[in-house]
């Protein structure tokens, strides 16, 4: 068993434990019901995916000044695994806020900063898709994940910066129970892990393809003192 | 060779050549024209509503003109292929973008002169010398960030579709603070001051960063 299959199957099982600990352990809200729960992955899927643009903005940086391959892949891995955890916040505050605030959207300054952020990511990874690969796609690509990421700060202190329907911070606040608190922090270090395991795959991945590339069109190797003869 | 006479030749060479072929500037003012029948029609504006729909007007118009325009800024080195050559040059990389920049800002700001009467000459709204002040400080860094990714997809497959994609979400600060300043200045609620106190913090944010970056994205 490859050691990424092992990481893998960890992480999901992680996952599921952290299920049972977000249904079984953590007690019921008593104003919202049920639907509170949904708050234990949305807000660790928001951090993973904070986690995950620090991962590119931190890979662009190192790529634009040593050109390290290495960098620009992880870049592109959490480029990809953020925007899946950007869509997995955004899905779960949706499905949240139709009950308790009676619609599923609000132009609130959170949301809609959240939701340009899902949109710059994406932008990042259409970047890599249309730009010539190899030297310019990463170098595109490593700008505008630079500039994206100006937009997570924006996300973060938004609650603070301007009056929202969104709540404010609640954890550095200390306004959970400890079951609550207890069970949130086992979700984000589960979920941590998960992103940390995707982002690993996915830079497997990415490392393969480049790989491929560079083998299917070989660089022809031609010696200058000894040109080719001419018939 | 002194990065600011280089900035400004680049920029003399862009509006000049401009200013012979006339093709920009006419087609982005019949543009807004154009942006303005559509918001008229798009929100049914009348005497009771121009007051508070104009603001929005503005920036929807401004921003879809400044896309047309940027769209533009590096069509004509790319079909000549002079960037290469203006890269060849000594000069640096930086300061041909900010002369690049500064000609895309200028084209910018005319076609403001365009849409900002005519907003007055249509809808009535009152462009006060706020309004002005507000619509120029956005300028800067949406002029900034318009040229830094213009010259990204300048070298990307399907950069139309592109440059909206990039630079639309990153244009949205100096929207928020320009649309806070404009209808506030037009008499709607808002603070002005802390609006044009967030429009400077960005332009500088945005300038910084920008030329930053720009060696990498002009650099081959």
């Amino acid at each position: 068993m490859s050691s990424y299959i092992k990481a893998s199957a960890a992480a999901v099982v992680l996952m599921l434990v952290a299920g049972a600990a977000i249904f079984l352990y953590a007690p019921t809200d008593a104003l919202q019901g049920p639907v509170q729960r949904i708050f234990y992955l949305h807000v660790s899927s928001a951090i993973a995916a904070y986690g995950c643009f620090a991962v590119v903005l931190v890979g662009g940086v190192i790529y634009l000044w040593r050109e390290n391959l290495i960098a620009d892949r992880f870049a592109r891995a959490g480029a990809l695994a953020g925007v899946v955890f950007t869509t997995v916040t955004l899905v779960m505050g949706m499905l949240w806020a139709k009950p308790i605030w009676g619609t599923f959207w609000t132009w609130d300054a959170r949301l809609t900063s959240t939701l340009v952020l899902w949109i710059i990511y994406a932008g990042y990874l259409l970047v890599r898709r249309l730009a010539e690969p190899g030297r310019q796609a990463a170098r595109f690509a490593a700008v505008v994940g630079i500039f994206g990421f100006i937009d997570v700060p924006i996300v973060h202190f938004s609650v603070t910066w301007w009056r929202t329907q969104h709540p404010g911070p609640i954890i550095v606040n200390d306004a959970l129970p400890p079951e609550m608190l207890a069970a949130f922090l086992f979700t984000l270090v589960c979920t941590l892990v998960f992103a940390a395991v995707l982002i690993g795959i996915r830079y497997r991945i990415e490392t393969l393809q480049d790989e491929r590339e560079t083998a299917v069109a070989p660089a022809k190797v031609v010696p200058a003192h000894q040109p080719e003869a001419v018939p | 060779m002194n990065p600011l006479r280089v900035a400004l030749a680049v920029a003399r060479k862009d509006l000049r050549s401009e200013w012979r072929t006339r093709e920009l500037v006419p087609a982005l003012a019949q543009f807004i024209v154009l942006a303005l029948l559509i918001g008229n029609f798009g929100f049914q504006i009348d005497a009771r509503n121009a007051n508070t729909i104009t603001p929005g007007i503005l920036w929807l118009a401004l921003v879809f003109a400044g896309l047309v325009a940027f769209g533009r800024t590096f069509a004509s080195e790319r079909e000549q292929a002079s960037l290469e050559a203006m890269l060849m040059t000594p000069a640096s990389p930086v300061a041909i973008f900010a002369g690049k920049a500064l000609a895309a800002t200028a084209l910018l700001v005319i076609c403001e002169a365009v849409l900002l009467p005519a907003l007055n000459l249509f809808f009535g709204a009152d462009i006060s010398g706020d309004v002005v002040a507000a619509v120029l400080l956005a300028t800067i860094g949406m002029a900034v960030l318009g040229c830094l990714f213009a010259a990204v997809v300048a070298r990307t497959r399907a950069r139309e579709l592109l440059l909206p994609l990039l630079t639309l979400p990153l244009w949205i600060p100096f929207i928020v603070a320009g649309g806070l300043a404009v209808q506030s200045a037009m008499g709607l609620p808002g603070n002005y001051q802390q609006a044009i106190g967030l429009l400077i913090d960005f332009d500088i944010l945005f300038v910084v960063l920008t030329s930053l970056a720009a060696r990498f994205v002009l650099d081959e």
